[in-house]
């Protein structure tokens, strides 16, 4: 009964999907008022249906509805019920359910808010959110139904979520993701509605960049949260392995990057118009070219989890639809759209559009390098490997000129600056330089100039930041702080690049066997593998070494206990790392293969800084959350000034800086 | 029954091999022709690592020599190092390799004519796109040129 109610829910939310798809377009087309004034009802009635059908979907997984063939497959009575919960989400007909949820979601909060004035605008936005979400459901409905039944002869217990999702980093990780696609599919359909209205002006740019920061916050998280499990779980060792599935999001993050400094421009000097729309359209499609990359199963990945052809299909169609509609309209309207484009070739303007054009060509590099092996097969020219250390070579050069401009841009002035101001940039770069040669000298064999490339950046971001704030003290601590959100990403940003830095180049590491009695000194720490032991846990029976550290002053600071894990439902094996953290250093240690009755090959690493790339990343989002609340703020500011004229007028006129 | 058994001699085969080769007892009794590299352990170990992080296992999916915990993995690693020992040069080591295993196992591809866009592209698109910016822009300034310039 259930399950037939949440199908019902998801067909009616359709149909509301198409007529909200035309009616707002239409209604704003003819001038019709009265038309109009439905957005609002069908908007909450789109999004009430579907958040029922996903509810309905959470039920079955609840009271374990095994005839319910996703179900079925996904979850078992034992499974926890936070699980059970995040199975909904697990696997492909579950997440694309939640995808669309979240759009509907996302989009009602949009529509129901009061800060937004251009309630034309917002109308058609909705209506090309509807339109996305129609396809998708459609999509839904005759490819991958969540609900579709087992019967008459249904499983008395199902199979069992996949037990690598069976974590707590991963319960984050994919819904994090979802919802910064989610992001960029909103701010997708708000560039389309500029582009259907023709215009995009500064008010537009406000509303769109809370939206984007809030998308690239999500994106952020995923990428992060992804990277930290990868980390921990795998056993690995890595923390980033430039595999096809990973790109897929990175690539629209380095976008979104892009993206939402274009906004900013847009916002405050009216500039770039053009580009940001570009930019929303081409963040949107390249999200949807890594789902497909994902779930087609068209890429080998060692994480590609509900791959299967037929889908690819499904969403090539949608891509194709959403991507050629997108640029015909763009191609046919772009003309309208006017921005001033008033600097001089040494700005902010400039070194901010320099920037943007580093983000999007490392983005297409990156596409290029996953796409790559696939093309080559397609055009018979044999089977290639484009691997870490092609990304490597060049993408580290390409953030390196980021950066370089990153830490430059808060130091020029808008529109104009005189070249003699750039004599302290110089200077500070010098400084930073120097810094970067005395790190690459602490290398093993002399000079290295990856750990210089990094050095120098993070001493850059340092230095020039640093600088700017205390060029600015004499304003305040209040100018200062309108200025967190940014110093917050891009000391994120530095944190990051320490952390990669010092674990790419200074990581010790050492691959031995060992078994119980045995031991080994690596980076001044003892390791001493006590004894093998037997470990079961509910889902999982897993062989863990119990390892010993002292370190280099004989102290014992705890143990280490990397697990074999091996999951009972599938039989699939899993290597647990034990890793020992602080500040500092990571000791990370995980055993592989067995090579004798008592023996194991266990690797052991120290890796210096390790943590401080994920620390970054935490700052990058907290400056990105701030900003976007900020950006909030200020549109219910003006919103209330404009409202009353008379008693917030000081407000107005100190707008925005 | 007997499967065990040839897995166990397997690992143990395995095991020895990397055992051999990754033991710090040094072994470098090898008679040093006039081009063979004479390295030190600590050497061999770095260069040994480093090479397995740029070959891909041809049996996971996905992962480096390195990382991957599949038998044929450990073997080529033994490979590498008893290579590095007898004091081949990374180069040489690596050649070896793609001869046995094909171009797919390097995770570097090599510069040709078939690479050529995917070495090149990354930087002409760069040149292109500045070039095109540059362009654009100055178009758009020539109207408001004079308004500029007396901004400030």
């Amino acid at each position: 009964m259930i399950p037939e109610l949440g199908l019902i829910f998801l067909i009616i939310s359709t149909v509301t999907a198409v007529l909200l798809s035309f009616i707002p377009l239409y209604a704003s087309y003819s001038k019709n008022h009265y038309l109009f004034s439905y957005v609002k009802t069908l908007t909450a009635l789109m999004t009430f249906t579907i958040s029922a059908s996903i509810l309905c979907l959470l039920i079955s997984f609840l009271v374990d509805d095994f005839s319910v063939a996703y179900v079925a497959n996904h979850s078992n009575t034992q499974l926890a019920t936070l699980y059970k919960v995040a199975a909904v989400w697990g696997s492909h007909e579950g997440s694309m359910l939640f995808w669309v949820v979240s759009i509907a979601i996302w989009g009602c909060m949009i529509v129901f808010s009061s800060r937004y004035e251009d309630q034309l605008y917002i109308g058609r936005m909705i209506a090309i959110l509807a339109f996305v979400i129609a396809g998708f459901n459609l999509f839904m409905l005759f490819t991958s139904n969540p609900f579709a039944r087992l019967l008459p002869n249904f499983p008395v217990e199902g199979r069992d979520l996949n037990p690598i999702l069976q974590d707590i980093g991963l319960i984050f990780h994919p819904p994090m993701l979802f919802l910064g696609y989610v992001g960029l599919t909103v701010t997708f359909a708000a560039a389309i509605a500029a582009l259907i209205g023709g215009k995009f002006t500064q008010q537009h740019a406000s509303y769109l960049r809370p939206w984007v920061l809030m998308a690239w916050v999500f994106l952020t998280g995923g990428n992060a949260f992804g990277s930290w499990w990868a980390y921990n779980e795998l056993g690995w060792g890595g923390w980033w392995f430039w595999d096809p599935v990973e790109n897929a999001s990175f690539i629209p993050w380095l976008v979104a990057t892009a993206l939402l400094h274009s906004v900013v421009l847009s916002q405050q000097r009216s500039s770039f118009k053009v580009t940001t729309l570009l930019l929303c359209l081409l963040a949107f499609s390249l999200s949807l070219l890594g789902t497909f990359l994902v779930r087609s199963g068209i890429v080998q990945s060692v994480h590609a989890f509900a791959s299967d052809p037929t889908r690819g299909m499904s969403i090539l169609f949608l891509l194709g639809v959403f991507v050629c509609g997108a640029l015909t309209l763009f191609a046919l309207k772009a003309g309208l759209i006017k921005s001033k484009s008033e600097f001089s070739l040494v700005s902010r303007d400039t070194v901010m559009l320099l920037g943007n054009i580093v983000l999007v060509v490392a983005a297409i590099s990156v596409l290029l390098g996953t796409f790559y092996p696939l093309l080559f097969e397609l055009l018979d020219l044999g089977t290639l490997s484009v691997g870490a250390p092609y990304f490597n070579s060049i993408f580290v050069p390409l953030t390196f000129v980021a950066v370089l401009l990153m830490g430059a841009a808060p130091l020029v002035k808008w529109q104009h600056e005189s070249s003699n101001r750039l004599y302290p940039l110089a200077a500070l770069f010098a400084a930073s330089a120097v810094i970067g040669v005395l790190v690459a000298l602490q290398t093993r064999d002399g000079f290295d100039p990856w750990v210089w490339i990094g050095a120098t950046s993070a001493s850059w971001i340092f230095l020039s930041l640093g600088y700017l704030v205390f060029s600015l003290r004499s304003q305040g601590a209040g100018f200062i702080a309108k200025k967190a959100a940014m110093l917050i990403a891009h000391f994120g940003v530095a944190i990051s690049i320490i952390g990669a830095t010092a674990v790419s180049n200074f990581e010790t590491q050492e691959l031995l066997r060992m078994g119980p009695g045995q031991g080994k000194v690596v980076a001044g720490y003892t390791f001493v593998y006590e004894a093998t032991v037997d470990v079961e846990s509910h889902s999982y029976t897993a062989i863990q070494a119990n390892i010993r550290v002292t370190d280099s002053d004989n102290n014992d600071i705890g143990y280490i206990t990397p697990q074999r894990q091996t999951f009972k439902t599938n039989a699939m094996e899993v290597s647990k790392a034990g890793i020992m953290r602080n500040l500092v250093r990571d000791l990370y240690v995980s055993s592989g293969q067995q090579l004798s009755d008592t023996e194991y090959l266990v690797r052991i690493s120290h890796k210096p800084l390790a943590c401080w790339i994920w620390i970054g990343g935490l700052m990058m989002m907290l400056g990105g959350f701030i900003a976007a609340m900020s950006g909030l703020y200020n549109l219910r500011r003006q919103q209330v000034a404009a409202t009353k004229p008379l008693t917030t007028a000081q407000f107005a006129v100190k707008e925005p800086a | 029954m007997s499967r065990s058994y040839t897995s166990t001699l397997m690992r143990l085969l395995v095991g020895f091999a990397v055992l051999l080769c990754i033991s710090l007892s040094v072994q470098t009794s090898v008679q040093a022709a006039s081009d063979k590299i004479h390295y030190t352990p600590d050497q061999i170990r770095d260069l040994g690592f480093e090479i397995a992080h740029e070959l891909r296992c041809p049996m996971s999916v996905n992962q480096n020599l390195f990382d991957s915990g599949a038998p044929i993995a450990s073997e080529l690693k033994g490979q590498i190092f008893l290579m590095l020992e007898q004091g081949e040069s990374k180069a040489a080591i690596i050649d070896f390799l793609v001869q046995r295993y094909g171009e797919k196992i390097r995770y570097q591809p090599s510069f040709s004519s078939a690479t050529a866009v995917l070495w090149l592209g990354p930087i002409l698109l760069l040149i292109g796109i500045v070039g095109f910016a540059a362009v654009f822009i100055r178009e758009q300034r020539k109207p408001a040129n004079t308004k500029a310039n007396t901004y400030e």
